[in-house]
């Protein structure tokens, strides 16, 4: 290896980066980080494909007590949080864009919509959270009142619930996880930090942010509209 | 190791090596058009169609085909590295042999459940 610094090119107002010296070029550099990356989704995809197996596991036994308690959960909030999930891989899918071609302003702008949309994905999932809680349905359902009182005739109606908590609850811990690392993201675009020579950063929270949308994808059908 | 995209200034050198690849805006919002009406599709066949045994296998499939837009477009996995591709698939390979084997299990317990003429455990 050589003693010189090694940059990656770096358009008008923006800060150098400089290429770690372990690496030989930019492109080995970018593209190491990006299968790491790619290995890290490799093991949350199965991390939620065990949630998911346990699902179609009970489903094909229990499927009537399934869709009994499926139905009590709100499908109107379910496809509004589908919607406001989409809309946010979209913007994010932009803000990579805007990174790639040095677009400072766009790329803040579209990673704060995106911000605002995870923040409206979790006030939507505190709604229904905090319902269900008072209405005495969790982990464990004790004396359910209102529309949940129906679960109380279904023998398996707990086992959805359990799957429905543990599904959706570490889904949105990974929603929370990426509102911070998208903060983060803005807090470094607005150092110009990012551009066409250096967006690694943008780039893989993207990915994780598609990956945790796509979970919800299957997550949203199966739950909320039990088959 | 200096290569052809290198251009030199003193002791830091400009490494042209890495190209972005930008995915048209056009390209991205029809991919959100089609992940919004696929949405649309999804609700409206389970609250009006009723597909009985097949209920589970047509709502997993719209839901592989808006997952498998937002990986190829969104997540650029189209252009990628054959590798990135190959660590992708090594986990649906192996999420497939979870389900193939939970489905075996299910399918295949019939006359297990019962012992004695009594029956035992899962499924009731």
């Amino acid at each position: 290896m050589s003693d010189h610094k090694l940059v990656t090119p770096t358009p008008a107002g923006f800060t150098t980066h400089e290429v770690a010296h372990h690496f030989e070029s930019a492109e080995q550099e970018y593209q190491a980080a990006k299968l790491g990356f790619w290995l890290f989704l490799a093991t949350e995809i199965m991390l939620f494909g065990g949630i998911f197996a346990a699902y179609i596991f009970y489903f094909m036994n229990y499927q009537s007590d399934f869709q009994g308690a499926g139905a009590t959960l709100n499908w109107k909030l379910g496809a509004l949080n589908t919607l406001v999930l989409l809309t946010s891989s979209w913007t994010m899918a932009a803000a990579v864009r805007n990174a790639q071609l040095s677009q400072k302003k766009q790329m803040l702008i579209n990673l704060g919509i995106t911000l605002v949309c995870a923040g409206g994905f979790m006030v939507v999932k505190y709604i229904e959270y905090s319902g269900k809680l008072h209405d005495g349905v969790f982990f464990h359902i004790w004396e359910p009142v209102g529309h949940y009182a129906a679960l109380q005739d279904l023998e398996f109606s707990q086992l959805f619930y359990r799957i429905y908590f543990t599904a959706t609850g570490i889904h949105g811990v990974h929603v929370l996880v990426g509102m911070v690392l998208i903060a983060w993201l803005m807090l470094r675009g607005s150092k110009g930090h990012f551009h066409s020579g250096f967006y690694t950063p943008v780039d893989l929270v993207g990915l994780y942010g598609h990956v945790v949308d796509r979970i919800w994808i299957f997550l949203f059908p199966l739950l909320y509209l039990v088959p | 190791m200096a290569d052809h995209s290198s251009d030199s200034h003193g002791d830091v050198r400009i490494d042209h090596s890495h190209h972005a690849h930008a995915v048209s805006s056009k390209l991205l919002a029809g991919i959100y058009f089609a992940l919004v009406v696929l949405t649309i599709v999804t609700v409206v066949l389970a609250k009006t169609v009723d597909f009985g045994d097949l209920s589970l296998l047509v709502a997993v499939a719209i839901a592989s085909v808006k997952s498998t837009l937002v990986m190829a477009i969104f997540m650029h996995l189209r252009w990628d590295t054959p590798i990135n591709n190959i660590a992708f698939l090594s986990s649906v390979i192996f999420l497939s042999l979870l389900f193939l084997f939970t489905l075996a299990d299910i399918f295949s317990r019939g006359e297990a459940n019962y012992i004695g003429g009594q029956p035992v455990g899962l499924p009731g």
